[in-house]
C-alpha cells in the first residue's frame, strides 16, 4: 500500500507540473488549451531527438528540450492563442484543438507513429521507510515541490507574478491601470507550456512515447484544474496529488479504471460545485 | 439582429399552410439532392452520409441553437449504437423495436445525465460531457465488455419484417432517408414553434430569459434529452447499415467529427447542418485516400474556419444571396 501511495505522489507531481500551465491559460485568459496536450507530447519526442546528440545526458537533454518548446509555444500564443481573446470559449477549443491535429499530424510525420520505449536514465532504487521505489521517481516528486515553491514565490515575489494574480481576479481593471496584460499572459503562457514540456520529459521514461500520448493525459489535467478551481496555483497543486493518488489507488485494484475514476470524482465535484466559465 | 426579426415575422405570417407547404419543399429538395448525388458516391456511402446527416442535426440543435458545445457527444451515439445491438442479441432481432429502444436509451441518458452537464456552461460543459463520453468509452470497452464484445465489438442480425429487409442496401438507403426527412420535418415544426424561439433565446442571453419568467433549465433539459435520442438514433441507424459495433462509435476522440461538420456547414441553421455532414463526410472518405496527411489538412481547414469563415458554408451562401436581392430591391 505504501507503495502505490508513492506511485500516486509520483503521477501527482507530474500532473502538477503538467496542469499547472494549463490552470494558468484558463484562468487569465479563459481559454481552453487542447494545445497543451500537444506541447507535452513534443516535449517527450524532442527529449527522444535530444538524448544521441548530447551523448544521453538526460539533465542537458531536458534543459535543452524545455528550451526548444519556448518558440514553439511562442508561435502557437503568437498566431492562434492571441486571436481568441474575447472571442466565444467555443471556438478557441475548436482552434487549439485544429492545433493538436495539426502537431500530432506532423509528430507522426517527423518520428512515426509507433510507440517508442524510454528506459529509466538513472536506474538505481532507493529505500525510504521500507518503501523501495526507484530514485527517479523520488526526483520528480521532489521537482513537482521545488516548482510549487517556484511559483509561489515568482506569483508573490516578482513583478511579472503579482501582475499576472491581480489579472486573475480582475483583468479589466488591471488593464486600466495601463498595463499591457497581453504581453503577460504570453509569458504566462510560455512558462506554462515549458512546464508542459518538462512534464512530457519526466513522464517519457515511464510510459512509452506517442504520437496521441497527449490526449489521455490532458484530459486528467483538465480534471485537476477543474478540481482544483480555474488560476487557483495551490488548489491545482493539492488537486494534482489528490487524484494522483486516485489514479494509483484505483489502479491497484482495477487498472483499467485507473483513468474513469479520475473523471467520476471530477463529476461528483463538478455537480456539487459548478464552475461558471 | 432586429431586421432578421422582422423578416422572420414576415416569413411566418404566411400561416399554417404556407409553413407546411414551405416544409415539403425543403423535403423534395433534401430528396433530390441525395438522389442527385447517390451515382457520385454510390449507395453506400450515400447512407453513410444521410446517417451522419442525422446525428449532425441531433448534435446542431444543441450547439447551434441553443449554443451549448459538447465535446462528448459520440457517447449518445455510441449509446444508440450498443444498445440496438445488445437488444437484438438478447431480446428480440425485430428492427424496428430495437431502433426504438436505442431512441429511448438515448432519451434515457439525456434524462439521467442532462441535470448534471446542463447546468454549466462554456468549456464546463464541453468537459464535463468529456468525462462522461470516457466513462462510457471505458464501459464499452473494458468493464461491460462480456456484453459489448469489449474491443473486438460483436455483430448484429435482424428479422426482415415485411418489405423491410434490412441486408439489402436500397432498402437501407430509403429507409435512412426517410428516417433523415422525418428528423428535419420535427425540427423544422419544434424551431419554428414558440419552443424554437425560447431556445435560440437561451444562447442570446439566458438571464433575460429568465427574467421574463421562464424556467430555462427545463428548457434546456428537454433540448439535451432530444439532441441525445436523435443522436442515439443516428448510432442505431449506423448499426442497421453496418451490421456490427465496435468501441469506435463511442470513442471520445472522434467527437471532433460532428463539430467540424455543423462548423463547416454553418451552426444554427438546418440546412447547414447537412451541407456540413456530407462536405464533412466526403472530406473524409475521400481526402484521406488522396492525402496521407489528411489530419493535418483537416487541422487547417478548422483554423480557417474559426478565423475566417465563421458561418460556415450555408452562412455564406446566405449571405452572399441576401446581398444580391438588396442589390435587385436598390
Amino acid at each position: 500500500m505504501l507503495n502505490t501511495i508513492a506511485y500516486g505522489l509520483t503521477i501527482g507531481g507530474i500532473l502538477y507540473i503538467i496542469s499547472i500551465g494549463l490552470s494558468l491559460t484558463f484562468g487569465t485568459m479563459r481559454i481552453v488549451n487542447f494545445a497543451h496536450g500537444f506541447i507535452y507530447t513534443i516535449g517527450a519526442y524532442l527529449l527522444i531527438t535530444t538524448l544521441p546528440i548530447l551523448r544521453e545526458n538526460f539533465i542537458l537533454a531536458a534543459l535543452a528540450t524545455v528550451l526548444a518548446v519556448i518558440p514553439i509555444s511562442y508561435v502557437i500564443e503568437r498566431f492562434i492563442i492571441r486571436k481568441l481573446y474575447g472571442v466565444s470559449i467555443d471556438y478557441a477549443i475548436i482552434a487549439t484543438y485544429a492545433v493538436v491535429l495539426i502537431g500530432v499530424d506532423l509528430i507522426k510525420w517527423i518520428w512515426g507513429a509507433s510507440p517508442i520505449p524510454l528506459s529509466d536514465p538513472i536506474g538505481i532504487d532507493v529505500t525510504i521507510f521500507s518503501v523501495t521505489i526507484p530514485l527517479y521517481r523520488l526526483i520528480i516528486i521532489i521537482l513537482s515541490f521545488v516548482i510549487f515553491i517556484a511559483l509561489t514565490i515568482f506569483f508573490r515575489k516578482t513583478m511579472v507574478g503579482k501582475i499576472v494574480v491581480a489579472a486573475l481576479e480582475d483583468k479589466d481593471a488591471v488593464r486600466s491601470l495601463g498595463i499591457n496584460v497581453d504581453k503577460y499572459f504570453a509569458y504566462v503562457f510560455i512558462i506554462g507550456s515549458c512546464l508542459a514540456a518538462l512534464g512530457g520529459v519526466l513522464y517519457a521514461p515511464i510510459t512509452s512515447v506517442h504520437p496521441y500520448m497527449g490526449m489521455t493525459v490532458l484530459l486528467i489535467s483538465f480534471a485537476v484544474v477543474l478540481v482544483g478551481g480555474l488560476g487557483n496555483i495551490k488548489g491545482t497543486f493539492v488537486s494534482a496529488f489528490v487524484l494522483g493518488l486516485i489514479m494509483a489507488i484505483t489502479g491497484r485494484f482495477w487498472g483499467p479504471a485507473a483513468e474513469t475514476m479520475v473523471f467520476i470524482v471530477m463529476g461528483i465535484i463538478l455537480i456539487f460545485k459548478p464552475i461558471e466559465a | 439582429m432586429n431586421r432578421k426579426w422582422r423578416q422572420g415575422n414576415l416569413k411566418g405570417g404566411n400561416g399554417l399552410i404556407g409553413q407546411t407547404r414551405k416544409s415539403l419543399l425543403d423535403l423534395a429538395i433534401i430528396t433530390a439532392s441525395f438522389f442527385a448525388v447517390l451515382p457520385l458516391f454510390g449507395i453506400n456511402r450515400t447512407t453513410d452520409f444521410i446517417i451522419f446527416c442525422i446525428y449532425v442535426l441531433g448534435f446542431n440543435l444543441l450547439y447551434g441553437y441553443m449554443g451549448r458545445l459538447s465535446f462528448g457527444h459520440m457517447l449518445y451515439l455510441g449509446v444508440g449504437a450498443y444498445t440496438i445491438t445488445i437488444f437484438a442479441e438478447h431480446i428480440s432481432k425485430n428492427p424496428f423495436f430495437a431502433l426504438i429502444a436505442s431512441i429511448c436509451a438515448g432519451a434515457l441518458i439525456g434524462v439521467i445525465i442532462g441535470p448534471i452537464v446542463i447546468r454549466t456552461t462554456g468549456a464546463c460543459f464541453a468537459l464535463i460531457n468529456l468525462a462522461f463520453n470516457q466513462v462510457g468509452y471505458f464501459l464499452a470497452l473494458v468493464a461491460l465488455s462480456r456484453w459489448t464484445g469489449g474491443e473486438d465489438g460483436m455483430s448484429a442480425y435482424f428479422n426482415k419484417i415485411f418489405l423491410f429487409d434490412f441486408g439489402k442496401k436500397s432498402v437501407i438507403f430509403g429507409f435512412c432517408l426517410f428516417s433523415l426527412l422525418l428528423t428535419y420535418f420535427i425540427l423544422k415544426k419544434l424551431l419554428s414553434s414558440p419552443y424554437g424561439i425560447l431556445i435560440k433565446s437561451i444562447k442570446e442571453n439566458e438571464v433575460r430569459v429568465k427574467f421574463l419568467g421562464y424556467d430555462t433549465f427545463r428548457y434546456k433539459w428537454i433540448t439535451f434529452v432530444i439532441s441525445t435520442a436523435i443522436s442515439s438514433f443516428a448510432g442505431a441507424l449506423s448499426i442497421l447499415n453496418y451490421g456490427y459495433v465496435t468501441p469506435s462509435f463511442i470513442d471520445p476522440t472522434r467527437a471532433v467529427e460532428v463539430i467540424f461538420a455543423t462548423l463547416i456547414g454553418g451552426a444554427g441553421s438546418l440546412y447547414g447542418a447537412l451541407i456540413g455532414g456530407v462536405a464533412y463526410m466526403a472530406i473524409s472518405n475521400y481526402l484521406a485516400s488522396y492525402l496521407s496527411r489528411w489530419e493535418m489538412f483537416l487541422g487547417f481547414a478548422l483554423l480557417i474556419v474559426v478565423f475566417r469563415f465563421r458561418k460556415g458554408i450555408w452562412g455564406y451562401i446566405q449571405d452572399r444571396f441576401t446581398k444580391q436581392t438588396e442589390r435587385m430591391m436598390r
